[in-house]
């Protein structure tokens, strides 16, 4: 105990002595000032730039093809949010919706908005399926099993995708330009850090989820989740 | 304001210490990581949902039972169909790649009419009612010149409605020329019509058999409906059941035998005879059968007991007497025994004289129709259309008979000798003014392929109604392509020497990907616009309305479940199944007066000058019938069967060692029909003296995966025409094989 | 979830190849190729630039005619055990976690995105399953519509390798999973190769299970790392120790001994 209570000492009084050693600093020269003025700046620049104009330029926004309210929809609909984003018989989950389930209720005019007339026109006229942005939308290699979680594990939509379910407008789009996949992925706070568990769709926060609740912990490499239980 | 340098240290220090605390670092690692690893020419096949369609494959006779799984409109895999008859659940190698044929590069995606000189691949796209016009203006004239019998059409098969339908249209036009592409299956129907009477389709009950005696028949490389035959074949080894294989070359077939007999080429029906000399001299022999059922059994008896004792056997196949007395009475002890012959795949139609020898075998241990046996399966009757109306230009036609000879007084039983057309063609014995061809690739697949390119090139007029840029199509005037087997409907009747009487049901799995037609829609067509009694004859709205009248009541079923089984089906009893004129079954036969006697089949060119015997084999991994290998086949290719562009010929190492030729040396080799260089594989599994090469390779049309690799062996080895039947009954050739 | 978890943690996923059934056809190899997605080049003929997760060999005796032999070989992914549970050679070595052992299927894993190429497993693997993508997965024009989306296209630069159609355990499951069953039956997930087999001579399951056919097959040994108790049943270079889940029979001497490295010494005291 004595022996690290002197060490302890020591350094402290090593580090007074360095202390000492830079404090004479002589006002006239200017070349200091600058010095930590030029520190200052590039410090507060690169501040700006990262959290600031970094986030602006990484993201391009892009327009979704006409404002969906899945407010509305939730109202009209029986079962939640399983009406249109339903499980297959095979256990595959339906994602988001073809134009062939749409038309189901939109076979004709269904109010008169602006964006139902988009609608109606340029997808149901024409036949052609909706290009959605996917908001959630992951790599090739990610598998996801809706039904492992939904049905198996009992959790809510909620979780994962926030309260989108009951929202009248469209988030905005973001799509980072050197990957590709959406700002939902990452976050919307450039930080990364996350207030709810739907904040962020990235490997680590289902690992984390994963490891809480002891899914397939029978990794021999990494001694947590095993990798092909969400690759393929 | 002057920079110090210091200053500027200080601003980049600054800036990294600032920089560090913002999210840029990480995350510009984080997503140059995911952009790396997803570049975006790597394709993201779109999700979507599963579903699957029922069909039946025709890529091959074999006729497989297929399920497809699509994902939305997309065909993404193809499966065999469970509790189809025969494949039941599995496929072969070229089915399973089927999807690389329907999304390939080798379709031909509009109708097409030739601009530049045969075969120079030049071509234009046109419209469908401009080349239906140009063809119905071909046809036309040759009728008006009073020559409609020279019209050719040269179809895969004979059987189904699609080619009835062409056979009806020439009928009709007044053309018997119908041709279909040979096979061991032309030898097997003669057989059992001189034998047993009736024109049948000769079926093996081999999963109930408990010792195959196989001729050189390739069970498990391709040999009949392939799958089923696998399936069979492992059923074999589960009930501890004998396979002996009787082969030149060590096959996969002899390898997985329980006996393999080596035997000298082309000398399997002197073994059978051999074999029937021990049954009948130690009274081996179903009595019941050949007393009750059977017709000059006296004369065959003389015969094999006089000149097939197993001393005079020995000589001709090399096999020794004791080996020979002993097959023969394993043969004839075993409760169900089966010979089965036709080599390989059963590709060359091979000689009568063998087929009636091995046939005999099986009459002697009385396993005609009987279960573990053959069966002498009727051909399929569901089709029942009024008669074809004819007017005096069809009668005209009609009446002068095949120019191939078929039928004629030197082959009064045989039906089609498509191999005796190029040399007909070249002596102008046969002329023919239009050849339509669907379904078959002469150009690759007969034998002597430079002379059958010569041939063709002599028809003054090619239309090709093939789905894909094969050999023949090169060579075509004007393509008319058909739908894929993937998108249409068709029936496809009786796989291959199953026999169970089947129908089976090929079904559109995805909408026609290109502007193609049904070749029932556009025979249909061609009949219409050519009018008068052809017209009449076709007088089906669409091949589809064609197709449900035609199948009735059994259209529910097959479009419900994939095929449809005569329940009610059994096999002729003995004293019911011949129709011969004695009622019985013929050891020999009155209409041709011919004893199944062992006439060696004489090969071209002399010993001296071509020392080695060439033979061609079949691999389930090189498709060797008009559709080439797909690119997933050609992966799955031996390197010591191609490597790079070039193909191995097999040679036994003692051979090599005497002819200078090391492992993978280049040699050219050279037979009376052709040369070519190859290169050398060493293989103990053949016969010295012997050399072999695999069929299928060496195509010259398809896509970038498959042409232009190893060597057609079908260029190298020509026609030999049986004496008895007309039929080609080559084996093999002659050859040299020369240090390159 | 922990709880319900525990009932499939011992499964141990593994093959038994009937040697004396398999004809060489190769219907596994393109059904393999078909399902997952497996690039093709204009030439395919050198072994060492053609990727197939299923390879066939073909063995010969060494006898000479007519006394020759020959067996076929299919070769998947071997999904070896490792000396101690799942360490296997590959999984060893790999610097990037971009392979591993899970335990809870006995699978060993490849991911491709985190693959950074090494190659290091492939030096490791004493079987040659582990491919190195050398080109960009290509389909000509219109070829990419038969795309399998249950799996990834692999990129070029990365390894791969045989999974044992593991997307076909994740399908089975989520399909279990929505019919309120946490469990799926044997034939629920078989691999693309077992199912296209003609011979019937690939049998797929679990080896921890004795209701499930391979078990009965193979009669792997538990307490000798699996070792197979069936005297026609051999592993591939058994010696080694990689506890291979790949069980091969063969009825014929010959073939059993060309399953290991022996030594002309060993072989010939092995055959008298």
């Amino acid at each position: 105990m004595s022996t690290s209570d002197d060490q302890s000492k020591e350094s402290q009084e090593v580090a007074a002595t360095e202390k000492t050693d830079l404090e004479p600093i002589e006002p006239g020269q200017s070349s200091v000032g600058h010095v930590v003025l030029f520190f200052i700046v590039g410090f507060v620049a690169s501040l700006v730039l990262g959290w600031v104009i970094f986030p602006k330029l990484l993201y391009s926004t892009k327009p979704q093809p006409f404002n969906y309210s899945h407010a509305i929809h939730n109202e009209l609909v029986d079962e939640g949010c399983e009406s249109c984003h339903y499980f297959r018989e095979d256990g595959s989950f339906s994602g988001i919706p073809s134009l062939e389930s749409c038309v189901e209720c939109h076979e004709e005019m269904q109010g008169d908005s602006e964006d139902e007339a988009i609608f109606m026109e340029e997808y149901v006229a024409k036949d052609r399926e909706i290009p959605w942005h996917v908001y959630s939308r992951q790599p090739d290699c990610v598998f996801f099993s809706h039904a492992a979680h939904v049905k198996m594990g009992k959790m809510d939509c909620v979780t994962c995708h926030g309260h989108i379910g009951e929202s009248d407008q469209l988030p905005t789009y973001k799509e980072n330009r050197i990957s590709t996949y959406s700002i939902d992925i990452w976050g919307r706070n450039i930080s990364g850090i996350k207030r709810n568990s739907w904040d962020r769709m990235k490997m680590n926060d289902c690992a984390n989820c994963h490891r809480e609740n002891g899914v397939n912990q029978r990794s021999v490499q990494t001694r947590k989740g095993g990798c092909f239980v969400c690759h393929n | 304001m002057k920079i110090a340098r210091r200053s500027f240290l200080s601003f980049l220090i600054g800036g990294a210490a600032g920089t560090a605390l913002t999210p840029l670092p990480w995350k510009l690692t984080d997503d140059l990581s995911i952009w790396s690893q997803n570049w975006p020419w790597t394709p993201v096949p779109p999700k979507g949902a599963a579903n699957q369609v029922n069909s039946v494959c025709s890529l091959c006779p074999g006729g497989c039972g297929i399920t497809v799984r699509k994902i939305d409109e997309r065909a993404v895999k193809i499966e065999g169909m469970d509790g189809y008859p025969g494949n039941d659940g599995s496929l072969c190698t070229l089915c399973l790649a089927g999807l690389q044929l329907l999304y390939g590069p080798s379709r031909v995606q509009a109708p097409m009419k030739r601009v530049g000189k045969r075969g120079e691949g030049r071509w234009q796209k046109i419209s469908w009612e401009q080349a239906l016009e140009e063809v119905t203006a071909k046809l036309s004239d040759l009728r008006a010149a009073d020559a409609p019998e020279t019209l050719v059409a040269l179809l895969g098969s004979d059987r189904g409605t699609v080619p009835q339908l062409f056979n009806r249209f020439l009928t009709a036009y007044g053309s018997p020329n119908f041709f279909r592409t040979p096979s061991i299956q032309d030898t097997y129907e003669l057989a059992l019509f001189l034998m047993h009477g009736t024109r049948s389709m000769a079926s093996f009950d081999i999963e109930n058999s408990d010792f195959v005696l196989s001729f050189g028949s390739g069970m498990i490389d391709g040999w009949g409906s392939s799958v089923r035959m696998f399936k069979a074949k492992s059923k074999l080894r589960d009930a501890n059941a004998t396979v002996c294989q009787i082969e030149t070359r060590l096959s996969n077939t002899a390898a997985k035998s329980d006996k393999w007999v080596s035997i000298n080429p082309g000398t399997e029906a002197a073994l059978a005879l051999g074999l029937a000399h021990v049954i009948i001299k130690e009274a081996r022999y179903n009595q019941d059968f050949i007393t009750n059922y059977t017709n000059g059994f006296n004369k065959f008896q003389q015969l094999v007991l006089e000149q097939y004792s197993p001393s005079n056997v020995t000589m001709v196949t090399g096999i020794d007497p004791e080996t020979i007395t002993s097959l023969a009475r394993s043969f004839a002890s075993a409760r169900h025994p089966l010979a089965i012959c036709g080599r390989g795949q059963g590709a060359t139609p091979g000689s009568l004289n063998e087929f009636i020898a091995v046939h005999a075998l099986n009459a002697l241990v009385g396993n005609i129709n009987q279960k573990g046996g053959i069966w002498a399966m009727p051909e399929p009757d569901y089709i029942e259309w009024p008669d074809v109306p004819m007017d005096a230009v069809a009668a005209n036609g009609m009446q002068k008979g095949r120019m191939d000879g078929a039928g004629s007084q030197n082959f009064p039983h045989s039906r089609y000798l498509l191999n005796r057309l190029p040399d007909m063609i070249h002596s102008g014995e046969a002329t023919i003014g239009a050849l339509m061809v669907i379904g078959s690739n002469p150009v690759h697949t007969l034998p002597d392929t430079p002379k059958v390119q010569t041939a063709l090139d002599k028809i003054p007029y090619i239309v090709s109604l093939s789905s894909f840029m094969d050999e023949t199509t090169q060579m075509a005037d004007i393509i008319l392509p058909n739908h894929t087997n993937f998108e249409r409907y068709q029936d496809v009747p009786a796989p291959e020497g199953l026999p169970q009487p089947i129908i089976g049901l090929s079904q559109p799995i995805v909408e026609p990907q290109f502007n193609t037609r049904h070749a029932g829609d556009i025979i249909i067509q061609l009949a219409q616009s050519l009018g008068g009694n052809v017209a009449e004859a076709l007088a089906w709205g669409d091949y589809e309305t064609c197709l449900q009248e035609t199948l009735g009541d059994k259209w529910d079923m097959l479009s419900e479940q994939g095929f449809w089984v005569d329940e009610s089906f059994n096999i002729g009893a003995w004293g019911e199944a011949f129709e011969t004129d004695s009622g019985k079954f013929e050891f020999t036969n009155a209409a041709i007066n011919r004893l199944p006697l062992f006439n060696p089949i004489n090969l071209d060119g002399s010993s001296s000058e071509y020392p080695l015997v060439l033979l061609p084999y079949d691999s389930m991994r090189i498709s060797a019938g008009h559709i080439g290998n797909p690119a997933f086949l050609m992966k799955t290719i031996e390197d010591t069967v191609l490597k790079g562009n070039s193909g191995f010929v097999e040679i036994n190492p003692q051979t090599a060692a005497s002819l200078g030729l090391a492992q993978g040396a280049k040699a050219i080799i050279s037979t009376p029909t052709g040369s070519a260089e190859v290169r050398v594989h060493h293989f103990d599994g053949i016969m010295p003296g012997v050399i072999a090469m695999p069929r299928g390779l060496g195509r010259t049309a398809f896509d970038k995966y498959v042409a232009h690799k190893g060597i057609n062996v079908n260029g190298l080895i020509g026609a030999v025409e049986d004496p008895a039947s007309g039929l080609d009954a080559a084996w093999g050739t002659r050859a040299s094989l020369t240090k390159a | 979830m922990k709880e319900a978890n525990k009932h499939s943690e011992m499964q141990k996923f593994g093959m038994v190849i009937d040697l004396d059934k398999c004809t060489g056809c190769g219907a596994c190899m393109v059904a393999c190729m078909a399902e997952n997605n497996v690039p093709f080049q204009e030439d395919e003929t050198d072994p060492l630039l053609s990727v197939k997760w299923m390879r066939v060999y073909k063995m010969t005796n060494g006898k000479p005619y007519p006394e020759t032999d020959i067996c076929y070989l299919p070769r998947p992914c071997q999904h070896c055990e490792g000396q101690h549970e799942g360490h296997s050679p590959c999984v060893s070595v790999c610097p990037a976690t971009a392979t591993d052992y899970d335990m809870a299927t006995g699978i060993v894993s490849q991911i491709y995105t985190r693959c950074f190429g090494c190659r290091y497993c492939m030096a490791a693997c004493p079987y040659h399953v582990r491919l190195f993508n050398w080109y960009d997965p290509i389909w000509p024009p219109g070829m990419e519509k038969m795309l399998n989306p249950d799996i990834s296209v692999r990129m070029r630069g990365i390894v791969e390798k045989c999974s044992f159609c593991f997307h076909r355990y994740q399908l089975a499951k989520d399909q279990a999973y929505v019919e309120g069953r946490r469990e799926i039956e044997e034939h629920e997930y078989q691999t693309a190769c077992t199912q296209a087999c003609p011979a019937d001579a690939i049998v797929f399951g679990d080896l921890n299970n004795p209701s499930h056919l391979v078990h009965q097959l193979a009669q792997p040994d538990l307490k000798h790392h699996g070792k197979p108790k069936n005297p026609k049943a051999f592993r591939l270079l058994e010696r080694l120790g990689t506890n291979p889940k790949i069980y091969y029979m063969s009825s014929k001497k010959w073939v059993r001994l060309a399953g290991d490295n022996y030594t002309r010494e060993e072989l010939n005291k092995k055959r008298t």
